[in-house]
């Protein structure tokens, strides 16, 4: 038995992808939980405008954190404030009481104000727009849309290319009359196709089923999940071109998968989280995702608002994407890994007859 | 006078082996005694592998005997075998010398000797290793608890000669310090190394004994024609078993008279001539 | 079908590296159409890397390579190059697809195909349920499902049960009778002797070139057996006796001549070249 034991041991000691794993994940999590993990939003942004706007942002409380005080404008700047998520509270001064406008989509901010203000009855009490329930559902279905792109985009794309890999036809396809794009894009459509009816089916779903609302442009909606998309399926192929077995592939797919969901702000609010570790989540993509998705079915964001999170998402998907093609070229065509350029004066040629006219 | 020949290693009788409806090996004989090499040959599908198991005790069988060193297969007597799979058993991601501490632990002592290059290599990953390393560092690991009986599985598929030579010097010098080792092998060339041959075909004995007596007095039609191609395709049209050797054509089991008519209808001239057939001939149509 | 046309495919001079290991030293090596030529070598000796080089996924550091485009070449990778969770008809009708045949022409050639490789009945059948010698058959008709010029394939008969291996040689036998160039990478020195001219590598270099004859007559000294070891001479089981090598050409006590064959010529190549240059 001992002998099993070592024999295991030594093993382990060598399989550097499970080491890191495991010494990763602990790590992980205790930075999600030591200081990502809260619901609580200390600071809320906050806009006001009206004529006593100078005056109102003077006698707020603290946890109302005033970016931009506009005397001119009234609420209908204020509610497209809180549209464009610029602000996640909106105080609209005016004749009469001033008005508290709360961002519903903007969940935990949205609840931290409305809990807040129930404890100082001198206030106004707030109105909340966008998700006047205070719904969950009404925030998570959406980020979830973003978990399933993940999945098909990393863990299936990633698992398709390294079976081929594996089971060493790969080879097989590189001697065929094949260009690498053709091998490339052959692979993904299908997996793409599958994405696009999980996700409409999530939709919905979520529409029909638990009253998620769709208040902007699908146009806008699909844009996003197809940039999403690109980015995710490339890091599915940069995956495939560093590992040998499926086994490992999804070792990796998942170091890439659970950050992301954890730290996205798709469950615990960006804004809960210290500062020091709130950078890493606008290195995720996902965390666009989640921005527009919500943006666009909970607030009804137009285009012109959510251009940002978009940008973020095309840059990274030109990168992730560009990167990955380039290296799977490398895999598939003659001048790949395999090419030593240290032979100044050798350079090896290669002379190709060409087809024979009238090919069968 | 032979003394009376000692009780076999491994010995089956009418072993037969069924998986529901589909019988595997059917009412096989077989015996291996100290000091020999036995070859066990067959095509795919024709129960070696089965048979191997069931020798080991993997599998029990459905109906016959299957006795290892006297008695029915067990983990008492596991100590006295040594065996190789074709996919050597050895760690990949673990050294010569983890993979022998390993069986040393296992069987509770090892004799094993690393040689030579072997032992210039004790620290590397098996993984790094070519395969005749690989193959060599194998046997040394498997014979040094001393095993009674050796049970390889293709133990030299993808070396070239010399290397095969060499392990199988190290086979026969097994089996001449007592050893008896049954030797499953797809390789005309491996089957010249062996005593005696069993030839299995769809799970029984199609054929045993030395390599003469199973080749017996199989013969093959040897045929020589300027225009081998047009020779080849009229055969092989008429669902001969034809193959190319070098720029004549051989069709082993054939009538040469046969051949002969049906070249001539094919309008081929050529020289048409019964000969003995090789070894793989032989099985050809054995295996038929 | 035209008939075979006398052209020659092959390399000059052929130099391979993967990083820092030079895996292909200066090979030369021809193959015409219509014959098939046998690569001969234990594992690491470069077969496989001279069989992707004619393929062209490998490219050289040196040296060049005569092959033809890559719609008229066929490949079977050792391994092979098959999908396992499709069925033999789906493989094969990819292959015909990817190598531009039309819906009429791949379903003359797939029943074809399958006809003569013995895989009609299996035609439904997923790979990952085929033994090892179907397996190969299936990926050698998907080589050449295209009527390829330049037929290669790297150790399609290792593991493989010898019917099957039978089979298979007759199937190439009927590529070359087709009029493809046929270059079979194999470790078996028995298949070697068949071919119609043999390259044996060792370690990345050319040993042994020529038709089997040329390379049995090429081989110096001479070969003997007997029923032990002999002693002064190098000397290799063969079977229940040994064979041993002797330079000088003089009969060691205790053997006798014998006529060698492919076998022995590479185990003899294999000698000189590991013994240290004499004084």
């Amino acid at each position: 038995m001992w002998a099993m034991a070592m024999k295991e041991f030594r093993q382990m000691r060598r399989d550097r992808r499970t080491l890191a794993m495991m010494i990763l994940l602990p790590v992980l999590l205790l930075v999600v939980f030591g200081y990502a993990a809260s619901f609580d939003v200390d600071r809320v942004k906050t806009v006001v405008v009206g004529p006593q706007a100078e005056q109102a942002a003077a006698a707020l409380p603290d946890r109302l954190d005033v970016i931009r005080t506009a005397p001119g404008e009234g609420r209908r700047d204020a509610v497209e404030a809180l549209r464009d998520a610029e602000a996640a509270v909106a105080i609209v001064t005016g004749d009469g009481q001033p008005q508290v406008l709360v961002d519903g989509a903007d969940l935990f901010s949205a609840r931290s104000v409305v809990t807040e203000l129930r404890g100082r009855p001198e206030l106004p009490a707030p109105q909340v727009l966008f998700n006047p329930g205070l719904e969950t559902s009404a925030i998570m279905v959406p980020g979830l849309m973003g978990v399933v792109l993940v999945f098909v985009g990393t863990i299936a794309t990633a698992l398709g290319v390294v079976r081929e890999r594996q089971s060493g036809t790969l080879e097989q396809l590189a001697v065929m009359p094949f260009r690498a794009r053709d091998v490339l894009v052959g692979k993904l459509l299908p997996y793409l196709g599958v994405a696009v009816v999980d996700l409409a089916v999530i939709v919905a779903v979520g529409v029909l089923l638990f009253n998620v609302p769709f208040a902007g442009s699908p146009l806008v909606f699909a844009l996003g999940a197809l940039l999403f998309l690109f980015v995710t399926v490339g890091i599915g192929v940069l995956i495939s071109t560093v590992s040998e077995t499926q086994g490992q592939a999804i070792q990796l797919a998942i170091m890439t998968m659970l950050p992301q969901i954890l730290l996205s702000g798709l469950i615990f609010p960006l804004q809960a989280m210290a500062a020091g570790v709130r950078w890493i989540g606008y290195l995720l993509p996902l965390t666009y995702f989640v921005q527009v998705a919500r943006g666009v079915m909970v607030r009804g964001a137009p285009f012109e608002a959510l251009v940002f999170p978009l940008a973020m998402l095309a840059v990274l998907g030109a990168v992730v994407f560009g990167l990955s093609v380039a290296r799977f070229r490398r895999d598939l065509a003659p001048a790949g890994r395999r090419h030593d350029p240290g032979q100044a004066g050798d350079a090896g040629q290669d002379e190709t007859a060409p087809a024979r006219a009238g090919a069968r | 006078m032979s003394p009376p020949a000692p009780a076999p290693l491994a010995s089956a009788a009418g072993a037969t082996r069924r998986f529901g409806e589909l019988t595997v090996v059917d009412g096989v004989d077989l015996t291996v005694a100290a000091g020999e090499v036995v070859g066990l040959i067959g095509a795919n599908g024709a129960g070696k592998t089965t048979l191997i198991r069931m020798l080991l005790g993997l599998l029990a069988p459905t109906a016959g005997q299957v006795r290892l060193f006297g008695e029915p297969p067990s983990r008492r007597t596991r100590a006295r075998l040594g065996y190789v799979p074709q996919s050597l058993g050895l760690y990949e991601d673990l050294t010569v010398a983890e993979n022998l501490a390993f069986s040393t632990a296992a069987y509770g002592s090892s004799d094993a000797v690393l040689e030579g290059e072997l032992a210039e290599a004790r620290d590397t990953l098996i993984r790094d290793l070519p395969l005749g390393l690989r193959r060599r560092a194998a046997f040394a690991i498997a014979l040094g608890h001393h095993p009674d009986l050796l049970v390889l599985d293709e133990p030299t598929s993808g070396v070239d000669p010399l290397q095969r030579a060499r392990l199988w010097e190290t086979i026969r010098a097994s089996a001449e310090e007592g050893a008896g080792v049954l030797v499953t092998t797809h390789h005309l060339g491996e089957a010249e190394q062996c005593d005696r041959l069993v030839v299995l075909a769809a799970g029984r004995v199609a054929a045993a004994g030395t390599m003469a007596e199973v080749v017996g007095d199989t013969t093959a039609v040897e045929i020589r024609t300027p225009s081998w191609e047009a020779a080849f395709t009229a055969l092989d049209l008429a669902r001969l078993p034809v193959s190319l050797v070098g720029r004549t054509l051989r069709v082993p089991g054939a009538n040469p008279a046969s051949v002969a008519r049906l070249l001539a209808e094919a309008g081929v001239d050529a020289d048409v001539a019964p000969v003995p057939a090789s070894f793989e001939e032989t099985f050809v149509v054995l295996a038929a | 079908m035209t008939g075979p046309e006398n052209r020659l495919w092959g390399c000059r001079g052929l130099r391979v590296r993967y990083g820092g290991t030079v895996a292909l030293d200066d090979v030369t090596f021809e193959v015409a159409a219509g014959s098939v030529a046998a690569v001969v070598g234990g594992d690491g000796a470069g077969k496989t890397t001279l069989v992707r080089a004619l393929a062209g996924t490998v490219r050289p550091a040196a040296g060049t390579v005569r092959r033809p485009d890559r719609r008229r070449l066929g490949y079977v990778s050792a391994g092979p190059g098959v999908w396992a969770d499709l069925t033999v008809d789906e493989n094969l009708s990819f292959a015909g697809r990817a190598y531009g045949l039309s819906a009429d022409q791949l379903e003359v050639r797939v029943g074809a195909l399958l006809e003569r490789t013995g895989l009609a009945a299996a035609r439904d059948r997923l790979v990952a349920r085929l033994s090892g010698g179907m397996r190969q058959k299936l990926a050698l008709a998907m080589a050449v499902a295209h009527e390829p010029e330049l037929l290669l394939l790297d150790e399609p008969t290792t593991g493989v049960d010898p019917v099957s291996r039978a089979e298979l040689w007759r199937l190439l036998a009927s590529a070359a009778a087709d009029g493809a160039a046929v270059v079979v990478a194999t470790t078996y020195l028995d298949e070697a002797e068949r071919a119609a001219s043999v390259l044996v590598l060792d370690r990345g270099r050319a040993l042994l070139a020529g038709t089997p004859d040329e390379v049995l007559a090429a081989t110096p000294g001479l070969v003997v057996e007997g029923p032990a070891r002999p002693d002064g001479v190098p000397s290799w089981r063969r079977g229940a006796r040994w064979r041993a090598w002797s330079a000088d050409g003089s009969t060691p006590p205790g053997t006798s001549p014998v006529s060698l064959d492919l076998e022995d010529a590479a185990i003899v190549a294999q000698l000189r070249q590991d013994q240290p240059r004499a004084a």
